[in-house]
């Protein structure tokens, strides 16, 4: 390597570094209690809900139809939007709504919220809690919920909407880039230096820098994973946006202007879960959302189903099934950007090995902290001297090159 | 200033011979890789196991030489940076 690509390489390490470092402090900070935050949760806040009925094991799940119904005559003359049975309790939500264009007109107001749900009991079809009515007095927000709310929305996008996601999106590829510019110079500077050295009785400076050193090498490979897949993460709305003006377009495209099923004459919401079943072998139906649902179609039942390992957990197929006649229309996987997104998620948030996984997962995060943090230092301190001269005092050889201070001497 | 003294290019490369510089952080990189890996596609019992064991490698590293660098402490410390 040339003297000259040398100076290059640490020229885009100090920068793309500086310039994404108070991002990704950010960001692993936050990062520690959205890890852990349904522990967080289920210790502060827990849940008040009753006990599930103790019944004998094996009892089957009623039909959705009758919950559905339950919920129609609970509630006459509202539409039901949306049947979501729970992932890890017998517990069935039916979300309502006085109509889609409530639903609609809510966004301008966002003190408005007019959809509700009824939660059932998925064996006996009990109602066993309702969402608070829209003018009950409201709860006043724990700390908890404070706390983990403020850490996801700075995590996420600094409580700027998409720009703020799409901006730390770019601080994310910096920070890809700063790891591979900073595995360059580390190349370098190790040619003489048995892995793991830490000079504890020279310059406090290269003390530094040797920590830097190690600790960034250790957790290379983690926080280019974590890094590249939280990149991917924060295109999530521009990638599913493209995929609803790209093959949902092309798929709905033929009912588009029909007019909306009224929810008298609808087919069976069971027979609706059972044929998606069917059309995505090996999937688990999580949701079904009514015909006239936002970017859904006028005369289907839209079906969410998704793999059920964590590896394709979240790679879902919607399935439409027409609300008219039962009929399946068909099961579209998604496209390749979005399977990537989906299976870059749980690399990026650790959280399908168990709790080991995520202490570990927040040990090498505390790691990368220190990274940065010695980094922030090795930058602070020889702020004045030149690139040259700097590369030099670190031990690293400059080939033909005269420094300043030799040139002058 | 610098308090370590400038050592010319050719005295220091005789004084230190070049080491190998990729085995360890190629070694750390792929057991991380693998206990990423390991805990996705392989779920649960030992594969998850695996995964832990091999994600506390390169912090284990790390401890080990810290705690090297700190049992070979100087009890004069080097020059002000």
């Amino acid at each position: 390597m040339t003297t000259t690509t040398l100076r290059r390489w640490f020229v885009v390490h100090k920068w793309t570094s500086l310039i994404c470092t108070l991002f990704l402090l950010v960001v692993c900070v936050t990062g520690l209690p959205m890890l852990f935050s349904e522990q967080i949760w289920d210790t502060f806040v827990g849940d008040d809900d009753p006990p599930y009925e103790v019944l004998p094991p094996g009892t089957p799940n009623t039909s959705f139809d009758i919950m559905v119904a339950k919920a129609r005559a609970m509630f006459p003359g509202q539409i039901v939007t949306s049947v979501n049975p729970d992932d890890d309790e017998p517990a069935v939500l039916v979300s309502m709504a006085p109509s889609w264009q409530a639903l609609k007109d809510d966004e301008k107001y966002p003190d408005r919220n007019s959809g509700h749900w009824i939660k059932f009991d998925a064996r006996t079809a009990k109602v066993l809690k309702q969402s608070p009515l829209p003018d009950a007095p409201k709860k006043p927000r724990t700390w908890t919920g404070i706390i983990l709310g403020t850490a996801t929305r700075l995590h996420m996008n600094l409580f700027a909407g998409l720009p703020g996601a799409l901006f730390m999106g770019v601080m994310g590829a910096l920070f890809v880039a700063s790891l591979v510019s900073g595995t360059v110079l580390y190349g370098r500077y190790m040619k003489r230096l048995s892995f793991g050295t830490l000079r504890r009785d020279r310059a406090v400076r290269l003390t530094w820098l040797d920590l830097h050193n190690l600790l960034g090498t250790v957790t290379l490979a983690w926080a280019l994973v974590v890094g590249f897949t939280g990149f991917v993460n924060e295109l999530q709305t521009p990638l599913f946006g493209l995929w609803r003006i790209t093959d949902v377009r092309q798929i709905l495209k033929p009912y588009v202007g029909l007019p909306e099923v009224s929810q008298a004459n609808l087919s069976s919401v069971q027979a609706a879960f059972d044929t998606a079943a069917k059309a995505a072998p090996g999937n688990e139906v999580t949701g079904l959302s009514y015909p006239g649902a936002p970017f859904g179609s006028p005369v289907h039942y839209v079906l969410w189903t998704h793999g059920a390992t964590p590896l394709r957990g979240r790679l879902f197929t919607p399935v439409l099934v027409d609300a008219r006649t039962g009929a399946l229309t068909g099961a579209y996987p998604m496209p390749w950007y979005l399977r990537f997104l989906e299976i870059s998620r749980p690399l990026h948030f650790g959280d399908y090995g168990g709790l080991p996984l995520k202490l570990l997962w927040a040990l090498l995060d505390m790691v990368v902290i220190a990274v940065l943090v010695s980094g922030v230092v090795l930058w602070a301190g020889k702020r004045r001297i030149a690139t040259d001269v700097r590369l030099r005092a670190l031990g690293f050889d400059l080939e033909n090159v005269p420094t300043p201070g030799e040139a002058m001497q | 200033m610098n308090a370590t003294p400038p050592i010319p290019p050719s005295l220091s490369s005789a004084s230190r011979a070049p080491v190998a510089v990729w085995p360890w952080p190629m070694a750390l990189g792929l057991l991380t890789v693998f206990g990423l890996l390991s805990a996705l596609l392989g779920q649960h019992g030992v594969w998850l196991a695996l995964s832990w064991i091999t994600l506390s490698v390169p912090l284990v590293v790390t401890l080990a030489c810290l705690i090297r660098a700190w049992r070979r402490a100087p009890s004069v410390k080097g020059g002000p940076s």
